[in-house]
């Protein structure tokens, strides 16, 4: 029998053997997680056409949204974690069009690292390197139990790989390091290391410390022993990988100690680092801005060169109200950032492309639904691990893909 | 019975963290307008010692306020074996996000994952609303 | 897991007695605690005008029959459907190498953990290592699991 499989847009692991199966007149989604079937299935308040709250066409919302964008000196485009690789490519095009700022979540969450790897100051390996090799698998400020939870079964802990045949009980080592004792910090035992917050750059100078001989000391009462002991199964690996997760990228200033660790592993071993990307598409988006500019995120079209830095991103563009339109494509920033910063968004014309109502889409003065790529429109996407994936389509939608959205509020400029 | 009825809840100051769960992200799928979302993102974690100084029983409203804003949400106990005293956890949320300072020193990255507030027993009767 | 209220009100409510019990009610409870099947109610199994409400007692107590003869039992409110039982179970290793003992979809119906729906769900528990002649105390499933979810009780 042809099994046909599904990917799952859930999170950045893009799941690629979901099936979907039909019982008494109901869709049954076989192997994605409790995350994942949430996803795929329709939300209880789908997004409406609207334009300054009333319902409208999608013909008027389109018009509205290019009279918007037409009509700003220096619009703002965020969003497209959730955007298929072409929808992004289009967001890119619209931002050259309309002298637009653009930027995504990485530049409030895992942009340092993608930076860092795809200039390779860090060395990274992809998923299924890491199921068939890694016998050393730390888990730093992350807790894939709750925000990937396959993460485990399908490639990190439990599946036997090539060169892990014997699997979990007998190959591998999972190690967490965290400021709580999270799911994930459960399933690694006793090979649990709390810190307390902000200690992480101090930490992971201590285990650099410990790697070159030296005894390592840190403020914070851990044993200069445990340290050594720590350090000396990182030293022993066969294949090392490290998974970053937000808990270690907001604490740290800036990313030289975890550069540091890594080189220092990779005198003896060979060690990777990888993030533990959400949104199913944010490197898509990523690899995409830096094929055409070389830089990842938080770049400013407006002006003769292009610019980019810390000015241009969304949370300090809101902040300073340097911008006068904002375009929201599959994102809710009056959830995901400061208060104070995303209410901001409520004294410019905002318009929302998105599948479902969000806070945003409330106080947004033009709303246009689209259909969840990977569930109801086809695309290709980045995985967390940097390899691209063909996303197939689960269920017929009449709604439009945010790709054809964003080409038709171009045509209309 | 005693002089505590007479004197105002005492406030506390705490560390809030947050952190990820994967039923409120369903529920986040699901929709961010459903009890279910507010009764798993409109709240706090808290150790058990801190919830009786501050004089909290489960499922108490809390009042958490810092320079950067104010929210209404409900106190739980958390669900750690070792106790956390003065330290908080928070799902990432709009709740949580209105205590995130807008002071990021010009990087463009808040400090979701470190924030000082604030608590003590709410007179409000319902959690503050995002609507 | 309905309780004994939902589970009576499904039944004949004639007290026939023909199952070994003195009323309907003590029937449910012992359905509940796994004393007993819901086949050894022969009015249901056999009478037409029960058939409705037999398929829907069956959905009921069906996890927790399937449960007792090794106590394998899912708590689906805490599972997460990260498939860790799954994956680590070794008689889904041993009967779908390249499927569910990969950490990947299974290839055959011959596994007893897969993930359907989000939640995992039992089958073919017979064939749990807890069970049979040569019964060992496996425990991948429990000490696996990051919310514990799964028990045997």
């Amino acid at each position: 029998m042809e099994r046909e499989y599904h990917v799952c847009t859930g999170c950045a692991l893009l799941c690629d053997d979901i099936e979907l199966r039909e019982e008494e007149n109901k869709t049954i989604i076989d192997s994605a997680c409790r995350k994942g079937v949430a996803w795929i299935k329709n939300c209880q308040h789908p997004l409406e056409c609207t334009v300054d709250a009333k319902d409208a066409t999608s013909q008027d919302a389109i018009e509205k949204a290019a009279e918007i964008l037409k009509s700003a000196k220096n619009p703002l485009i965020f969003g497209m974690g959730n955007s298929s690789l072409k929808a992004q490519e289009k967001a890119i095009e619209l931002a050259k069009k309309s002298n637009a700022c653009i930027d995504d979540t990485s530049s409030f969450c895992q942009g340092p690292f993608v930076e860092a790897i795809l200039n390779d100051t860090i060395k990274s390996c992809t998923l299924d390197e890491v199921r068939d090799k890694a016998d050393v698998i730390v888990f730093w400020g992350c807790d894939p139990s709750n925000s990937h939870p396959r993460h485990l079964s399908k490639y990190s802990y439990f599946p036997r790989g090539r060169m892990r045949q014997r699997g979990w009980e007998e190959d591998r080592t999972a190690i967490a390091i965290d400021v709580r004792k999270s799911d994930t910090a459960i399933i690694c035992e006793d090979n649990f290391y709390r810190i307390p917050p902000k200690a992480d750059a101090e930490f992971a100078r201590a285990l650099t410390e410990a790697l070159s001989g030296k005894v390592p000391k840190v403020t914070f009462g851990m044993k200069p022993k445990e340290i050594l002991e720590l350090a000396n199964v990182l030293k022993k690996a066969e294949f090392g990988v490290i998974f970053a997760g937000l808990g270690l990228v907001y604490s740290m200033h800036d990313l030289s100690p975890m550069e540091d660790l890594l080189e220092a592993l990779n005198k003896k071993t060979d060690f990777h680092l990888m993030p533990m990307v959400g949104q199913y598409n944010m490197r898509g988006f990523n690899h995409t801005l830096f094929d055409q500019t070389g830089y990842i995120n938080r770049v400013s079209f407006d002006g003769e060169d292009i610019g980019h830095g810390p000015q241009y991103s969304v949370v300090e563009v809101l902040k300073e109200k340097r911008v006068d339109a904002a375009l929201i494509i599959g994102s809710d920033p009056l959830s995901s950032l400061p208060g104070s910063i995303a209410a901001n968004l409520k004294e410019i014309p905002t318009i929302v492309i998105d599948p479902c109502k969000t806070f945003t889409s409330q106080i947004a003065n033009v709303t246009i639904p689209s259909a969840v790529t990977g569930v109801e429109c086809k695309g290709e996407a980045i995985r967390m691990d940097g390899v691209k994936v063909e996303l197939t389509q689960m269920r017929k939608s009449d709604k439009m893909a945010d790709a054809d959205i964003i080409e038709k509020i171009m045509e209309a400029i | 019975m005693g002089f505590d009825q007479f004197l105002s809840s005492p406030e506390m100051e705490i560390l809030i963290i947050t952190h990820r769960d994967i039923f409120q992200s369903a529920a986040n799928s699901d929709s961010r307008f459903s009890d279910d979302y507010a009764n798993l993102t409109a709240i706090i974690r808290l150790d058990k010692q801190d919830m009786k100084k501050a004089g909290l029983k489960e499922g108490n409203l809390v009042t958490i306020e810092n320079s950067a804003g104010k929210v209404v949400v409900k106190a739980l106990q958390s669900t750690y074996e070792e106790p956390h005293p003065g330290t908080a956890y928070m799902v990432n949320g709009p709740w949580v996000n209105a205590l995130v300072s807008a002071e990021t020193s010009g990087t463009g990255v808040p400090a979701f994952k470190y924030i000082e507030a604030k608590m003590k027993k709410s007179k409000e009767s319902s959690i503050t609303s995002f609507e | 897991m309905a309780n004994a209220m939902e589970i009576y009100q499904l039944l004949p409510k004639t007290n026939c007695k023909k199952c070994g019990k003195s009323s309907c009610m003590a029937f449910a409870a012992a359905l509940l605690s796994r004393e007993k099947k819901l086949d050894e109610c022969t009015p249901m199994l056999e009478e037409e005008k029960y058939s409705e409400n037999y398929t829907k007692l069956k959905g009921l107590v069906s996890p927790a029959e399937e449960a007792s003869e090794t106590g394998m039992i899912v708590h689906e409110e805490r599972c997460i459907g990260c498939g860790n039982c799954v994956v680590a179970c070794p008689v889904n290793v041993a009967e779908d190498p390249k499927g569910a003992g990969s950490g990947n979809a299974p290839t055959n119906e011959r596994v007893i953990l897969k993930v359907e729906d989000g939640v995992v769900r039992l089958s073919n528990v017979e064939d749990c290592r807890r069970f049979g002649e040569n019964k060992i105390l496996c425990s991948g499933c429990i000490v696996t699991c990051p919310t514990k979810a799964i028990e045997f009780v």
